[in-house]
């Protein structure tokens, strides 16, 4: 051995921070090394770290590494990637990843398993839920997943085997919003933030929640186009941070300040009238409503100085109307949430917004697109038809109420799931499958979850990681990771339609199937084959885009192609330049613009700002009302959660660069708090209240409210099998009651807690 | 000189993500343990309400007039034609000495290699295949702009002509080529 100063060092040198534990049954470190094989050149496919999805581009670096970078061919996404997506290698290689099927050998969420063969997982499955179906009905299975790719082939699966109970994450977290935009407009609405030159924000932190073309888009516009941004959240965030104005709003008053705005707009004849009149019903009645909701009324509710909130909406009213009142993601903040994502969207239609540049506009989707420019301009996918799918006769479990009737398809409420298997309301459920979700974190109330699952006859979790939730399963099948898959071709249109696709760029490590093979293979195993008739991924491809392969091969190869010209149907100069695109196309009124063209897929046929259809399901409610809602006992503190660029929820908290990055999550304590209650930044606290108790530690700092808490959510896992992220932190789903919002069917994340040293 | 290689950081539209770290990992094959580059985010600084947080990019600040190459012993630390300063591991012999000297204390052992290790702008990957350096090009924000300020018509150069930007430590004489826009909430008042 060559003795010199280096090898002296190496010798005496600090060794990394080794894993000393004993590998899991079915991990990667169980089935040994293994080189990535895959092309030196990049691939195009589409991101999983989060729910955003965005293009990627990625190749293996000699057969140990992936590289993955944003993908340039989509101009809004601008070759960007986040640090969750650049670590998704990570998460492919990392050696607690779960590689082989597994069978629960002791109590469930005891952490004991024994590797097993796919056949075998898959006959186990196909006896119980053939079992459970024989003996209670195939409705007494409930079927939950991820949303999007995912969830669409375990859904398939549910109706073929006839249960109508499936479940994505939608009432943990978006659903508000989506629910508020259906009875409103009569369905999603997106928000144009790259050309707003004023917007005004309720917590929606884009820079830390990030949604790369949002993201990208509110930074241009704040950085290079001048924008005013003015957030209203009750801590210093980062988009708190890059505010032109920060307002420390009382949390769960948003709605009182959204409410406020719209008094404004109309007492100070600030409003588009002639929007309001061509494209508005219900005015008379919100404007009767809004009357008393004064800027002075919802200063002494959300601590918002009422000068503030009228000169804000005077700026904002000036810069319409390019210029939106951002209606936010999360919408879990309050039992009222219906209410004040329509507060926010009416601030948007009252200033004339819809369809203008930097306000609020509908997906253009190449259907739609094509009727405008009067030819073929993008093609338009198919969908495979399934011959003598089930009749499904029973009643989902959350359909017991009349008022949650706009939220089925983003998802159904998904907490119904508990009440249905431990007070059998409306009837008993047995049986539960889940893939890629981790209710334990997201959901609220994790011990009432606990016993949920221990009631179940049988649990099926399909997954990367052994989740919090997985843990609990009784057989767990192990997902290839989105590097190691091919899927369908997704519409991602905006203002012009646009596909991509996700593509393997790696071969798959281990024993792991795509999750559309998985449920394809449980399908035959479980009698119901014929209802899954695509041979491969490859089939379904070429039946989406009609057997036209250099389509196909162009999607593949780009990784993302877009089509026409951006189009908002109220803004006069993209609708001339559309219009001279195409020489078929729609003729333009009168105003040079496609106003008329604009519909609404609500009873009146317009935006509905007062609606009789959500009157007749939920009485009281057809008109925008504020409610007090009381959210903590009078010696708690108010406790909210918020996201971090580093983590997806509950989802990359075991994934080793991130983990590395953050594992932890401190509360969030104002220095005022903080000493009354003799705590300092590093002590160990106890955070409590009626639901649970929670050990972590304080954060002081100035950049929250005196009477709030806060943690970032995803942390302190609570099983064994995520090594990196077990016991650190707090877990806030076990801080948070199980409580379920009218109309929308959100569960809440804002409660009271107490806090105390240890 | 033909090439004088900066990196301006700006800190109004960098939000912490740490999108540059992580590539920075994948690029550099840069172990667990140690880092080329992170942004910290400091603070919040002030008072409530009136607050900031400091957008901290640390790692090589490529010193026009490096202390990391004037205390190594035998030529390793050098100062390349482009301006980057790079590591020579076949003439280290381990010292510590570039570690010790530099102010920035952006210089550590690569547990792997067992020779120092910073950020190089990555020169023997990116740059090499005429791409920019990773942290660059995965910015979500567009806070990173990489170039040669030699070149009147270069990004960087325009950067630096019209806005205000400072260097960190420049009283030690270091002459650091990383440059950076401070926030215009914290940061210095035009």
């Amino acid at each position: 051995m060559k003795l010199d100063r280096r090898t002296f060092i190496k010798g005496a040198g600090a060794t990394t921070a080794g894993c000393a534990l004993a590998s899991l049954p079915g991990s990667l470190a169980a089935f040994g090394e293994s080189t990535l094989k895959g092309s030196a050149e990049s691939v195009a496919s589409i991101c999983e770290m989060c729910s955003t999805r965005c293009p990627i581009s990625a190749r293996v670096v000699n057969g140990k590494n992936v590289s993955i970078l944003g993908n340039e061919n989509a101009k809004s996404y601008g070759g960007a990637v986040c640090a969750r997506g650049g670590a998704g290698h990570s998460q492919l290689y990392d050696k607690q990843r779960i590689v082989k099927p597994l069978k629960r050998i002791g109590e469930r969420g005891e952490g004991k398993w024994q590797e097993i063969e796919w056949d075998e997982a898959y006959a186990t499955i196909a006896e119980n839920l053939n079992r459970i179906k024989a003996k209670h009905g195939a409705e007494s299975v409930a079927f939950s997943s991820k949303s999007g790719s995912l969830s669409g082939h375990l859904f398939h699966l549910a109706k073929a085997f006839g249960s109508p109970n499936t479940f994505t994450h939608a009432s943990t977290c978006p659903a508000g919003y989506v629910v508020a935009a259906k009875a409103m407009f009569g369905g999603k609405i997106k928000r144009d933030l790259s050309n707003s030159k004023y917007i005004i924000n309720f917590g929606h932190n884009l820079y830390e929640g990030i949604n790369m073309s949002e993201t990208r888009g509110m930074m241009n516009a704040q950085m290079e186009k001048g924008a005013k941004l003015v957030v209203f959240e009750p801590r210093f965030s980062i988009v708190a941070d890059k505010a032109d104005e920060w307002y420390a709003i009382k949390p769960g008053t948003d709605v009182a300040v959204a409410l406020a705005i719209c008094h404004t707009l109309i007492e100070d004849d600030l409003y588009d009238k002639a929007f309001v009149a061509e494209f508005v019903s219900g005015f008379a009645d919100f404007a009767k409503e809004v009357k008393a909701y004064t800027p002075e009324w919802a200063e002494s509710i959300s601590d918002v100085p009422a000068e503030d909130i009228r000169r804000i909406t005077h700026e904002y009213a000036a810069a319409a109307p390019h210029a939106l009142v951002d209606f936010g993601h999360r919408s879990s903040f309050t039992t009222e949430e219906f209410e004040m994502r329509r507060a926010l969207y009416a601030a948007n239609v009252l200033v004339g917004n819809i369809e203008r540049k930097g306000g609020l506009y509908f997906g253009k989707k190449a259907s739609k697109y094509n009727k405008f420019a009067g030819e073929n301009v993008a093609p338009t996918l198919a969908k495979p038809g399934v011959k003598d799918m089930p009749k499904i006769d029973a009643k989902r479990i959350d359909m017991v109420d009349e008022q949650y009737s706009l939220l089925w398809s983003s998802g159904g409420i998904y907490q119904t799931i508990l009440d249905s298997t431990l007070d059998a309301k409306p009837y008993q459920l047995h049986g539960w499958v889940m893939s890629r979700t981790n209710p334990m974190q997201t959901m609220t109330d994790r011990a009432r979850i606990v016993k949920t699952m221990q009631k179940l006859d049988f649990v099926v979790a399909c997954d990367i990681y052994i989740s919090e939730s997985a843990a609990y399963a009784d057989i767990f099948l192990p997902e290839s990771t989105y590097l190691e898959r091919d899927e369908e071709v997704v519409d991602k249109s905006g203002k012009s339609p646009a596909y991509y696709v996700r593509q393997k760029v790696v071969e798959t490590i281990g024993n792991t199937k795509p999750s559309w093979l998985i449920w394809k293979e449980l399908a035959d195993k479980m009698g119901q084959g014929q209802f899954f008739p695509w041979q491969n991924m490859e089939t379904l491809q070429l039946f989406q885009v009609d057997k036209n392969t250099s389509l196909l091969n162009k999607i593949k190869a780009d990784g993302w192609v877009s089509y026409g010209k951006p189009l908002l149907l109220r803004e006069p100069a993209m609708v001339k330049a559309f219009s001279v695109s195409y020489p078929n196309a729609k003729p333009l009124d009168a105003d040079g613009t496609y106003a008329s063209q604009l519909s609404f897929k609500t009873p009146s046929g317009k935006i509905e700002l007062s609606s009789d259809k959500v009157e007749k399901m939920a009485p009281g409610r057809g008109v925008i009302r504020y409610r007090e809602v009381n959210m903590k006992k009078a010696d708690e503190l108010f406790f909210i959660q918020g996201k971090v660029a580093v983590h997806t929820n509950a989802a990359t908290q075991n994934v080793p660069m991130l983990a590395n990055l953050m594992s932890d999550n401190a509360v969030w304590i104002h220095p005022i708090t903080a000493g009354l209650l003799s705590i300092s930044s590093g002590d160990a606290i106890r955070i409590y209240n009626d639901t649970g108790s929670e050990e972590g530690h304080a954060l002081v700092t100035p950049g929250i409210r005196p009477d709030t808490v806060f943690a970032y959510m995803g942390c302190g896992s609570k099983n064994k099998e995520l090594a990196r992220a077990t016991g650190k932190g707090v877990h806030c789903g076990n801080l948070l009651p199980h409580v379920t919002s009218p109309v929308t069917g959100m569960n809440l994340h804002t409660t009271g807690v107490k806090i105390a040293k240890i | 000189m033909t090439k004088r290689y900066v990196l301006v950081h700006d800190e109004n539209k960098c939000i912490g993500c740490q999108a540059c770290n992580v590539a920075c990992r994948s690029e550099n094959n840069v172990p667990e343990s140690v880092t080329r580059l992170q942004v910290r985010i400091e603070g919040p600084y002030g008072n409530f309400p009136h607050l900031h947080f400091k957008y901290n990019r640390v790692s090589c600040e490529q010193c026009e007039n490096a202390p990391c190459v004037k205390v190594c012993p035998t030529g390793a630390a050098y100062v390349n034609d482009d301006g980057i300063v790079s590591i020579n591991e076949g003439k280290c012999v381990g010292c510590l000495y570039c570690v010790a000297a530099c102010p920035y204390k952006v210089r550590f052992i690569n547990p792997e290699t067992r020779v120092p290790d910073k950020c190089d702008f990555c020169k023997e990957s990116r740059l090499a295949r005429g791409e920019e350096p990773a942290c660059v090009s995965v910015c979500p924000t567009d806070a990173l702009t990489f170039g040669d300020a030699n070149d009147l018509n270069s990004e960087v150069r325009k950067l630096l002509d019209t806005k205000q930007n400072y260097q960190q430590k420049v009283n030690l004489g270091t002459e650091p080529r990383v440059y950076r826009i401070p926030s215009r909430r914290g940061g210095i008042k035009a």
